[in-house]
């Protein structure tokens, strides 16, 4: 999975907060907020990972068992294909 | 013709007579020195608001188009467009927000009335610019339906979101708190540069200014309320 590109991501008042821009920004309008470990997926994503790499990537950065970390990356993974943001 | 707005040369290529006359007093006294912008706008954007703005004259809506093309390029000069009323007290200023019939004009009314030494710099849309780690914010010809506002400029010092209430009380908002509402109040241009540092803008404005919100009634009590939230004084002092 990789998410597709025009995307801005940004730290506001502490909070990850992502926008579209460019021709991105013609079919999605808002604004998107990202949690700490939606941050770092997000950023993860953006070059082509699979859901496992994903897993093992979170597992490297922050003190969560396996099982949960695979919950949060396949329903993060969910979310972005949902929305039309995967390539 | 070249404006000064917002301590930018700004050179307008409007169509229509409307702007000329709305612009007047920001018209520049040196048309040959270089600008810092040019705007003009398309005709793809003129009758997209002509379809949304239904009865209003040609010059009305190509002024409008013509702001907003002025104000999405401002993020990379430092600058951005903030909807609010912004009064100046004691040289200060400071920033009102809500949407739209939430009372920005009651409230921000109710200073004029009990501040002596108070005025409105801009009613409805004034720029703001970062710049030696703090926020300027600028009066200019854009400024509300009532077109209340001078051509000043004064040191943003607060910012008070407001809501109507049976009881005045401010209370002091975090940063985050203060971003979800001021993200309601912004314009996100959708060039990555412009709309990074809209982002970049707005994250030190609500780090570096204080940002309160405004439970308040249309009285004098709720003045004093965000006065003292605000400067920082005893009102009626």
């Amino acid at each position: 999975m990789k998410i597709k590109n025009g995307f801005v991501v940004r730290k506001v008042g502490g909070e990850s907060v992502v926008v579209p821009v460019g021709e991105m920004s013609k079919n999605f309008h808002g604004m998107i907020n990202l949690n700490e470990t939606g941050a770092f997926l997000w950023n993860f994503f953006t070059a082509e990972h699979t859901v496992d790499e994903g897993v093992q990537a979170l597992l490297g950065e922050y003190d969560v068992e396996e099982e949960i970390a695979r919950t949060d990356v396949e329903q993060f993974v969910k979310t972005i294909q949902e929305n039309g943001f995967a390539e | 013709m070249i404006y000064e707005i917002a301590g930018l040369r700004i050179s307008i290529k409007n169509r229509c007579k409307y702007t000329e006359s709305f612009c007047e007093k920001y018209l520049s006294g040196d048309q040959d020195s270089p600008a810092d912008l040019e705007v003009a706008v398309t005709n793809e954007e003129f009758y997209a608001e002509k379809s949304l703005s239904e009865g209003f004259s040609d010059g009305y809506i190509e002024n409008i188009c013509l702001y907003r093309a002025i104000c999405r390029q401002l993020p990379v000069l430092n600058r951005m467009l903030l909807h609010a009323a912004v009064l100046e007290y004691d040289g200060n200023g400071y920033a009102f927000l809500g949407r739209s019939g939430t009372g920005k004009s009651t409230h921000t009314g109710l200073w004029l009335k009990y501040l002596k030494n108070s005025r409105i710099v801009n009613g409805d849309k004034p720029i703001l610019e970062y710049k030696n780690g703090g926020f300027i914010a600028y009066g200019t010809p854009w400024m509300g339906k009532e077109g209340l506002g001078c051509n000043a400029s004064v040191p943003l010092k607060g910012l008070c979101f407001l809501e109507q209430a049976k009881e005045n009380e401010a209370v002091k908002l975090t940063p985050a708190e203060a971003a979800t509402r001021v993200f309601a109040q912004i314009l996100l241009p959708e060039d990555a540069d412009n709309a990074a540092l809209t982002l970049e803008l707005t994250d030190k404005l609500v780090t570096e200014i204080p940002c309160y919100l405004l439970k308040c009634t249309i009285s004098e009590e709720a003045v004093q309320k965000s006065f003292e939230a605000l400067t920082g004084k005893t009102y009626g002092k």
